[in-house]
C-alpha cells in the first residue's frame, strides 16, 4: 500500500529504532528486518515530472575499479534510455565529505531532475540530502548497501548478509564442514565488514564443527591482505579454510598460501568477479566467486527515472549476488583485461580505457 | 675516562639507539612468538618492508637537509601506474618500463627541489601540493582505475627465493641500503647533507653548492620512490592508483624513529631501516601474538611511542 512522506519518515523512524532495540536483545533477523525496510512502496507521485530529465551523480570517490565500472553502467544505462536522459552530470568528491555536500548543492543549482550517490560518509550527508527531498528532487543511493536513511527514497543495492551468507556457505562445503579458518574482511567500522561476519556467523551456526580462529581486517589492499595472511600462516599452523568474499584481497592471500607452499592444504572462500580474481579461480578450478555487481548503478539510474514517471518503486529493489563456479570462471575471466576489471555485461564501448 | 673518551662513547650510543632498540624489540617479539626464530619468516621481513624501506632512504636524505617529502606516497601511485602501463603485458617491455617510471621519479624529484631551493614556499606545503597534483594526474592517466598488465616473469622473478629461502626482493632492498648507506658517509654530497641541515646560512656562506644539493636530494627521493612504487608492484601484483596512498607517513615515521629528525643535520639511512623494520615488527606482532583487530590499534601504537621515547632516550636532544 503506498504511504505518504510523513508516514514515510515516522514509520522508518520507528522501524529502525525498533530495529536496535530488538536486535540489542538478539531477537530479530537481520536479512528479515533489511527485507521488510526495503519492500517498502514509497508514493512517488510528488516527484513526477515531464522528460526528458538532467540526472545528477554524486560520487564521493571515482578511485577504485569498482566504483568506476559502477559510473560506466550509469553511463551506459543514459545512453540506454537517451530519450528520457537529457545530461548526466557526474561530480568527484575525492573522498571528501564537506565536498561532497558542495557538490550536491552545486549539481541543484544545475537544476537536476534526479540525484544519484554514493556517499564518503553517510551521515555527513543526511541533512543535505534532505533538502534535496523536501525541493522535489528524488534521491537513489547505489553505494551497495542498503540505506534507511531519511535522505534516502530508493536504493539499488545488494544484500551483504545476503552474500557472506553464500560465501560462507561454499566455503564449509568445500572443507566438508568442520575444521579451522580464518576471517579477512574489509575496512574496519565499515557496514560492510559489519554485515559480512554477521553472515559469516550466522552459516557457523549451522556448523558447529568449524572454528574460527581469527578475524583481520585487509582493508580491500592486495598488500596488506597479503602481509596479514603471511602472519596468520606462522601463527597457526593448521588452517583448513579462508573466508573472504573479496576478490582484490584474495588475491594477496592466495599469494601468500602459495609462497608457504599450503595451497593443497587451505580452501578460499568464493571472492568477487574481479577480472584477476576470475583469472585465478580458472587456473586453479577452485573457489568460485559471488558477485558484488556494479551494475547496480545502472539499476539505480532506471529505478530514477521511473520515480520520476510518477511509478510507486520498493524503497530498496535489490540486485541478487549468483554464485559463479570455477567452470564458469573459465568461460568468464579474461586473459586479455587487466586484474582490476569487472566481469559483467557492461557493453566494450563503455569499458573503462 | 677523559672528557674525549666519554663524548666518543656518547656518540656511539646516539649513532646506535635506533639498532638497539631493534634488536630489543626483536628479542621481545622472538619471546612472544617463534615466528622471529624461524629463518624463512625473518628473511620475508626483508621482503615485506621492501616498499616502505625503499622509499625511506631517499625521504631520509631529504630529511637530514632539514626539509620533508610528503609526494613520496603520490609517486609510489603513480611509479605502480606507469610502470604497469608500459610493461602492458610484454616481457620485452621490462627494461622500458623501469626506465619510464625511474624518469617519472626523477621529474617529479627535480620539481620538487628546485621549487624548494628557489621557492619560498615550505616544503611541507609544497610537497603536499605536488602529492595532489600527482595524484590528480594519475587519476585523470588512468580512468580511475588500475592501468596496464604486469609483464609475466617481473613479478615471478623478483618474488622468488634463492635456495627456497632467500627473497630475491629482499636482498633488493639489502643492496639499496648498502648503496643509500655507503653514499651517506662516503660521498661529498652526503657530507653536504649534514653540513647543510646543521646551519643552512653558514653552508651558505661558506659557498656550499646549497641549491643544487637540495635538488639532488629531492631527485634521490623521487627516484627512489619509483623504486618502491615497482617493489610494491612486486608485493601485490596489482596496479591501482591508490597503491602508494598514506605510505608517505609510515616512510616518515620510519625515518624519524630512525633518529633523523624535521630539524635535520642528523640521523642517517642505517637507522631509518632500523625504524622500518621497528614498525614492521609491531605491526606483525601483534597479529602473531593473536589480538583482535581493535586492541592490535592500541598495543602497535603504545609499542611505537615506547620505541620512539626509548630511541630519543638513547640518542639525546637534538643539537
Amino acid at each position: 500500500m503506498p504511504i505518504t512522506r510523513r508516514q514515510f519518515t515516522a514509520g522508518s523512524g520507528l522501524a529502525l529504532a525498533g530495529l536496535s532495540a530488538r536486535s540489542a536483545f538478539g531477537a530479530d533477523d537481520p536479512i528479515e528486518a533489511e527485507d521488510l525496510l526495503a519492500s517498502q512502496i514509497v508514493d512517488t507521485s510528488r516527484f513526477k515530472r515531464p522528460g526528458p530529465y538532467t540526472v545528477g551523480v554524486s560520487a564521493g570517490y571515482l578511485a577504485t575499479s569498482w566504483i568506476v565500472y559502477e559510473r560506466q553502467y550509469i553511463q551506459w544505462a543514459a545512453d540506454q534510455h537517451k530519450a528520457d536522459v537529457r545530461q548526466l552530470i557526474i561530480t568527484d568528491a575525492g573522498f571528501n565529505p564537506q565536498k561532497q555536500v558542495s557538490d550536491i548543492e552545486d549539481l541543484m543549482r544545475q537544476k537536476i531532475d534526479l540525484l544519484i550517490y554514493w556517499p564518503v560518509d553517510e551521515k555527513t550527508l543526511t541533512g543535505t540530502l534532505t533538502r534535496v527531498i523536501e525541493r522535489g528532487v528524488p534521491t537513489v543511493n547505489v553505494f551497495g548497501g542498503f540505506s534507511a536513511s531519511p535522505g534516502t527514497v530508493a536504493n539499488a543495492y545488494i544484500s551483504q548478509l545476503r552474500l557472506s551468507e553464500l560465501v560462507a556457505s561454499e566455503l564449509m562445503k568445500s572443507i566438508g564442514g568442520k575444521g579451522r579458518i580464518v576471517a579477512v574482511l574489509p575496512i574496519p567500522g565499515s557496514q560492510e565488514a559489519a554485515d559480512q561476519l554477521t553472515g559469516l556467523k550466522r552459516v557457523l551456526k549451522d556448523n558447529p564443527g568449524v572454528e574460527l580462529l581469527n578475524i583481520s581486517y585487509g582493508s580491500y589492499d592486495r598488500a596488506k591482505s597479503k602481509q596479514i595472511m603471511e602472519n596468520l600462516l606462522q601463527r597457526y599452523p593448521k588452517i583448513d579454510g579462508v573466508f573472504s568474499p573479496s576478490g582484490h584481497m584474495n588475491l594477496g592471500i592466495v599469494e601468500a598460501i602459495e609462497d608457504a607452499g599450503r595451497l593443497g592444504q587451505i580452501k578460499m572462500s568464493p571472492g568477487d568477479e574481479l577480472n584477476g580474481w576470475l583469472k585465478w579461480v580458472a587456473r586453479n578450478k577452485t573457489a568460485g566467486a559471488v558477485t558484488f555487481t556494479p551494475s547496480i548503478g545502472k539499476v539505480g539510474l532506471e529505478l530514477g527515472l521511473r520515480i520520476l514517471k510518477g511509478e510507486p518503486v520498493p524503497r530498496g529493489e535489490r540486485v541478487p549476488s549468483e554464485y559463479i563456479t570455477p567452470e564458469k570462471a573459465v568461460a568468464i575471466a579474461d586473459a586479455s583485461a587487466p586484474d582490476d576489471a569487472w566481469a559483467g555485461p557492461l557493453p566494450r564501448e563503455f569499458r573503462p580505457r | 675516562m677523559t672528557s674525549i673518551d666519554r663524548e666518543g662513547g656518547r656518540l656511539l650510543v646516539t649513532r646506535l639507539a635506533t639498532p638497539l632498540v631493534l634488536a630489543a624489540m626483536y628479542g621481545i617479539a622472538a619471546a612472544v612468538s617463534d615466528a622471529f626464530l624461524d629463518p624463512s619468516y625473518v628473511l620475508n621481513l626483508f621482503r615485506q618492508v621492501a616498499p616502505v624501506g625503499i622509499a625511506a632512504i631517499g625521504v631520509t636524505y631529504v630529511m637530514i637537509l632539514g626539509e620533508v617529502d610528503l609526494s613520496v606516497g603520490a609517486v609510489i601511485s603513480a611509479s605502480v601506474v606507469v610502470c604497469a602501463s608500459v610493461m602492458d603485458g610484454d616481457a620485452t617491455r621490462i627494461p622500458l618500463a623501469i626506465g619510464a617510471t625511474c624518469l617519472l621519479g626523477l621529474s617529479i624529484g627535480a620539481v620538487n627541489g628546485v621549487l624548494v631551493a628557489y621557492g619560498r614556499v615550505s616544503s611541507f606545503i609544497l610537497t603536499l601540493g605536488i602529492a595532489l597534483a600527482v595524484t590528480g594526474l594519475t587519476q585523470v592517466y588512468s580512468g580511475g582505475t588500475s592501468h596496464g598488465i604486469v609483464a609475466p616473469g617481473f613479478r615471478e622473478f623478483l618474488n622468488a627465493r634463492l635456495w627456497g629461502v632467500v627473497p630475491i626482493l629482499g636482498l633488493c632492498l639489502v643492496a639499496f641500503v648498502a648503496v643509500g648507506v655507503t653514499y651517506q658517509r662516503t660521498s661529498a654530497f652526503g657530507r653536504r647533507l649534514y653540513l647543510i641541515g646543521s646551519n643552512r646560512t653558514a653552508a651558505q656562506l661558506s659557498g656550499l653548492p646549497v641549491a643544487r644539493t637540495i635538488i639532488w636530494a629531492y631527485m634521490l627521493s623521487g627516484l627512489l620512490g619509483s623504486f618502491a612504487g615497482m617493489a610494491m608492484i612486486v608485493r601485490s601484483g596489482a596496479s591501482g592508483t591508490l597503491t602508494g596512498q598514506g605510505l608517505e607517513f609510515q616512510v616518515l615515521a620510519a625515518v624519524v624513529l630512525g633518529g633523523t629528525t624535521f630539524e635535520g643535520g642528523r640521523g642517517g639511512v642505517g637507522g631509518t631501516i632500523a625504524g622500518c623494520f621497528i614498525l614492521l615488527i609491531a605491526f606483525n606482532l601483534v597479529i602473531l601474538a593473536g589480538l583482535s583487530s581493535y586492541p592490535q590499534l592500541i598495543v602497535m601504537g603504545a609499542i611505537i611511542i615506547s620505541a620512539s621515547a626509548i630511541q630519543s632516550r638513547f640518542a639525546g636532544p637534538p643539537r
